[in-house]
């Protein structure tokens, strides 16, 4: 059903519920020597990027910044002097990338340092609506501007993708998200469904009476 | 009590403390960080041509980081080569004690291993950097004040 052609379709864009969050940090990246394993000193978390802003409207969440759509994208490694290796974070949920990745023709463009692109949950183990992935979006968006300034690296972008994962994991445990039934790998990674002894209205039925 | 390699060190006037004996009968010696490159070379001469293992672990919280070489001397013909162990101990706050890799060459990795673990650079390397550790891993591992971040695949895995 539509669990299962979502992951079909998000790549075709034609889902309602598009669970790829393109994130402009515009991070920009002093000079690209510094942030790569060449050098022995181990960089500590003194400030090595700027970030300019734009003005965030505030209203209790924070709300993903608007992203305007790139034409004429196409695959691109990243370039010699950062190494001429990727980016990214990849646990089962969350996967982060140091790349601009089109929507609608998935190009991966990782010259484009400066963004930052979530794909939330490509094999469906939770039910998402576009509520839920907002919060996900928000938070990954706070996250972004509590780790500016940070280097980039795949330890912070591991940093980041874990902070996600134990939000995740805190939307399940509150009831907000469930596991999907439908799924193909149906192993309740974030813990097994538990009965709620705690729940006031459950009244458990005491077996001698 | 001093072994005969401690009893020669003093006798060339070596500075050096002697750890006595392990439990294989093998002795120990303490070396400083300072004198530890010429004492390489002294040893290498004197005929310790295999480096045997480079290990080093964490003394104390707080404490020292020691790095220990045990040698021994490869010949033919002999039941019980000769074979001796170096410790160096370095000050937690900068870590650095020279290398000896070109004295001996198996050095390199093991070097690079401790460094990895404990950040104990060793000057002189020709390539000193993570070799366990993904190269952008921040912290030494194996210290014992050292405290893994919150990484959502360990804690989590069912």
């Amino acid at each position: 059903m539509a669990s299962s052609l979502s992951s079909m379709a998000s790549i075709m864009g034609l889902k309602p519920i598009n669970k790829q969050e393109m994130l402009i940090s515009k991070r920009r990246i002093n000079n690209g020597f510094q942030v790569f394993a060449q050098q022995v000193q181990e960089e500590t978390t003194s400030l090595q990027q700027e970030e300019e802003k734009e003005a965030t409207p505030v209203k209790g969440v924070t709300q993903p910044r608007p992203v305007e759509p790139q034409v004429n994208v196409e695959s691109k490694n990243m370039g010699r002097a950062y190494g001429g290796q990727w980016l990214s974070s990849t646990t089962r949920h969350v996967r982060i990338f140091a790349a601009y990745i089109d929507p609608e023709t998935c190009a991966f463009d990782q010259t484009q340092m400066d963004k930052l692109t979530l794909i939330l949950d490509p094999t469906d183990e939770f039910v998402w609506t576009k509520e839920t992935c907002n919060m996900v979006y928000s938070y990954f968006q706070e996250l972004v501007d509590h780790y500016e300034g940070a280097p980039l690296t795949e330890y912070t972008l591991r940093l980041i993708g874990s902070d996600i994962e134990h939000y995740i994991r805190k939307l399940l445990y509150e009831g907000q998200i469930q596991y999907n039934m439908n799924a193909r790998v149906l192993n309740f990674s974030m813990g097994k469904p538990r009965v709620g002894f705690s729940y006031n209205e459950y009244q458990i039925e005491d077996v001698n009476q | 009590m001093q072994g005969n390699l401690s009893a020669w060190l003093v006798k060339h006037a070596l500075i050096h403390r002697s750890l006595g004996f392990d439990y294989q009968g093998i002795e120990t010696l303490q070396i400083k960080p300072g004198d530890w490159h010429s004492i390489a070379v002294i040893l290498y001469v004197y005929g310790y041509n295999y480096l045997r293992s480079q290990c080093a672990y964490d003394v104390a919280p707080g404490g020292l980081l020691a790095s220990v070489y045990h040698l021994t001397r490869i010949e033919y013909g002999v039941d019980q080569p000769e074979e001796v162990c170096i410790k160096v101990f370095a000050p937690r706050r900068d870590p650095r004690i020279p290398s000896v890799f070109w004295v001996w060459k198996s050095v390199d990795f093991q070097e690079r291993e401790s460094y990895d673990m404990l950040g104990i650079s060793y000057d002189n390397h020709p390539r000193l950097k993570r070799i366990l550790m993904p190269e952008s891993w921040i912290g030494w591992p194996l210290r014992k004040d050292y405290i893994a971040p919150n990484f959502y695949e360990i804690q989590d895995a069912h």
